[in-house]
């Protein structure tokens, strides 16, 4: 009862503190010349854009946490690794049909390996299907033509759920139990291993990521006199964000898994017990992270056009950010900060020019703020079941 | 018996080991500058085969990558420090320049800064010296290129604030610009951001008749993409540090017709006889460095040589690798024929005299398909 009261009076002081800042900023926007309605709908349309990446990254961050208390700071990198991933899966193509046979043996192997792990297909029938698929698919994309953003895309978000997995397995799954300290610290060290791993493998150099779709075709229209400027990213990017996240909230509450993952969201050890294989709810959790991360990565390389080792870094920061704001372990939470951090960064710079070099620095005082006064986020309650 | 044998043959093959000169290089080869990092590395390379020995001792180069960090600059100048170089080479950048030189200059180690522009870098101290021209003379040139020349009245400046080079050219550029009768806008940003839509629609309102932009090419590459796909057909002009694969490459098309000036190439040196180095310098590069592109071979690279050069002809008119002395051979060094232009830090703090600054255009098809245009080269000296 106290709790209910306590809670709809801090519903009241948010609602009040938004009307304030709603007010606020139609002020400014009223005082600030040249700033029309078609200025408006601009930067409307690329602070959606700019939050729903975050806001993807951030799912990946609270899912993780929501099961295992784990910050998984080598997340960023995920996030690079699918956009590289999507890089070479596009430029490379089409293989010589030896070099991807060689390609589809280990990558599919991996991936049905790990599917199969993933998601209790033992039954030998199902097996054979799914290798099927994989195996013809995989080749089939890699050897007869240039792969365009859809394909690379679904292959990127595909490998890079296998790495995140692969990722837990390595660095997260032998130190279960252990303190959570070691744990974040091990995240960290996953963190600069992949980076360092990057320059390695990839080169230290920006990669420019031009391949000419439809996404980048101009698509401006008019708004009285003033023209808006338009490319096919800023439609596609909210909606496949909204689509992915749709399809997580029906595996999570409508699947056998998602509710084996809620339980051990819940109690990881109650779960157990009543049969719970929680070994495989946490690398399905690093699995589906890791390809939205992916997706997050391909359309923010499509978005602004180039890729390199250590682009992971501040996107990273951002959505953990994001992730803390809205309350880490809750899945609307981490789409709300996502949101809300796109239209700081977008906002601040064209209504406050002059502070447009602290952007940053506003997103971070949120956080601080919302740290301490609302320390379980914008979204999450400290009681309710997380993920 | 057998035992002090021993020691005195490690203690002879131990002074053979040492008898050598030790030179740092600190360079950014790898994090955002990292194409330019390797660029003036190669030239260093180029000019040690040329030069391995001095007063009969092996140059030895110490490598080390900052990683584009200032932490990372500091980090190389301590080890250099407890090595026991007689001279450093780079930073490439003034940010990571300015940090290696206050070490430096305490340890009383010369630091060649290979291409920082800030005019604070030599101010630091007596032991610190750069290859390239400064941003007074840079911001000077760019103003009025684009005032006089292009004809702008209305000029966007965008700067990254966090970066002592940038930020310190924005303003050389903005306070000539406004001397010469121009309206500018500053727009500021950051290291790392990609997303310039909002900036972009500032600068919208102000109807600017060109774009000046003062940073790097992490940034420089999303923000030429987004500026041509918002619509914006005006000029760009930016400075030495779009002189880097990474901005045609990361942009694309879009990156077409972007003008910057920066280290001028043998084609815009005006002295016939540098000219003459620098063309031999260039047969000798592409026949050392195998999978180096046209593009690759840019004013950062003559830099990287002359540092290198100039160190070991201060050595060899110092006649020993005392610190002190090698340090004085080079502040009194007159005319040295370098392959970048004449070199005479005779009486400056530390910037040569007369350096060159060329200006060049973008020819953009694709990531793939590029080059630069030379347009024209002017002296610093003339500006003086």
């Amino acid at each position: 009862m106290t709790a209910s009261k306590i809670s709809s009076r801090s519903t009241i002081v948010s609602l009040l503190i938004g009307a304030v800042l709603v007010v606020l900023l139609g002020a400014r926007i009223n005082s600030l010349e040249n700033y029309t309605f078609a200025r408006v709908v601009q930067d409307f349309l690329n602070a959606l854009t700019l939050g729903s990446l975050y806001a993807l990254i951030a799912l990946g961050y609270t899912m993780v946490y929501g099961i295992i208390r784990l910050i998984n700071f080598a997340h960023g990198e995920i996030f690079m690794l699918g956009s590289y991933f999507a890089f070479y899966a596009m430029t490379l193509t089409p293989l010589p049909w030896a070099i991807s046979l060689l390609v589809t043996v280990l990558l599919g192997g991996t991936v049905l390996l790990v599917l199969r792990s993933l998601f209790n297909l033992e039954e030998p029938k199902r097996t054979f299907v799914l290798s099927l698929i994989i195996f013809g698919g995989t080749f089939f994309l890699l050897t007869f033509r240039k792969m365009g953003w859809v394909e690379g895309l679904a292959l990127s978000m595909l490998a890079t759920g296998v790495a995140g997995v692969l990722l837990e397995a390595v660095a997260y799954k032998p130190l279960r139990g252990a303190p959570r300290e070691s744990m974040l610290i091990t995240a960290i060290a996953a963190s600069f291993f992949l980076q360092n791993f990057g320059q390695l493998v990839f080169g230290a150099r920006v990669r420019g990521f031009n391949a000419q779709t439809i996404l980048n075709k101009p698509l401006n229209f008019h708004i009285g006199p003033e023209t808006v400027y338009f490319t096919g990213i800023l439609v596609v990017v909210p909606l496949i964000t909204a689509l992915l996240l749709w399809v997580l909230n029906m595996f999570v509450s409508r699947t056998r898994l998602g509710k084996a993952m809620r339980a051990t969201a819940q109690d990881a050890e109650v779960a157990q017990m009543m049969g719970v294989n929680v070994n495989q709810v946490i690398a399905l959790t690093f699995f589906i992270g890791s390809i939205l991360a992916a997706a997050a990565g391909v359309m923010y390389a499509i978005r602004f056009g180039q890729i390199h080792p250590l682009m992971g870094l501040m996107p990273g920061i951002k959505a953990f950010t994001a992730a803390v704001i809205g309350g880490i372990g809750s899945l609307p939470g981490a789409v709300l900060g996502g949101l809300l951090l796109g239209f700081i960064e977008i906002y601040v710079v064209s209504l406050f020019p002059t502070l447009s070099a602290y952007k940053d620095v506003f997103a971070f005082v949120l956080l601080i703020l919302i740290l301490l006064f609302r320390p379980s986020g914008l979204v999450g309650e400290d009681l309710t079941e997380k993920v | 018996m057998r035992k002090s044998l021993l020691l005195a043959v490690l203690v002879i093959l131990g002074s053979f080991a040492f008898a050598q000169v030790k030179i740092g290089v600190n360079l950014e080869l790898s994090g955002r500058f990292a194409a330019i990092g390797n660029q003036t590395l190669n030239g260093i390379k180029v000019a040690h085969m040329q030069m391995p020995k001095v007063l009969g001792q092996d140059v030895q180069l110490v490598i080390c990558d900052d990683e584009t960090t200032r932490e990372g600059s500091i980090a190389c100048a301590q080890r250099f420090v407890n090595e026991g170089v007689v001279g450093v080479l780079g930073a490439i950048s003034s940010s990571m320049s300015i940090p290696a030189a206050e070490v430096l200059q305490d340890a009383g180690i010369i630091m060649i800064s290979t291409s920082s522009t800030n005019p604070q870098t030599t101010q630091i101290g007596e032991y610190i010296f750069r290859m390239a021209y400064t941003d007074d003379f840079q911001g000077k040139l760019a103003a009025a290129y684009v005032i006089k020349d292009l004809g702008a009245k209305r000029v966007a400046v965008f700067r990254q604030i966090d970066d002592d080079y940038s930020y310190g050219l924005a303003g050389f550029f903005d306070a000539t610009a406004k001397k010469l009768g121009a309206k500018t806008l500053i727009q500021d940003f950051v290291a790392n951001t990609v997303d310039f839509t909002a900036q972009l629609n500032n600068i919208r309102g102000f109807k600017p008749d060109a774009i000046y932009y003062s940073g790097f090419c992490a940034e420089g590459a999303p923000f030429m993409k987004q500026l041509r796909e918002q619509g914006f057909t005006q000029q760009v002009i930016g400075a030495d540090a779009s002189d880097d694969p990474q901005c045609p490459e990361g942009a694309g098309a879009a990156f077409d017709g972007w003008i910057f000036t920066g280290f001028a190439t043998p084609n815009l040196i005006p002295d016939p006889e540098a000219k003459k180095r620098a063309e031999a310098f260039k047969a000798k590069y592409f026949a050392a460095i195998k999978d180096a592109k046209p593009g690759d071979f840019n004013g950062f690279v003559l830099a990287g040589a002359d540092s290198y050069n100039v160190l070991v002809a201060a050595i060899k008119k110092a006649g020993t690798t005392d610190i002190k002395a090698v340090r004085d051979a080079l502040a009194n060094m007159e005319h040295y024929p370098g392959v970048s232009g004449d070199i005479t830090y005779k009486g400056t703090d530390g910037t040569p005299k007369d350096r060159t600054i060329g200006f060049y255009q973008y020819k953009v098809k694709s990531a793939s398909d590029w080059n630069k245009i030379e347009l024209f080269g002017k002296s610093t000296a003339e500006v003086q």
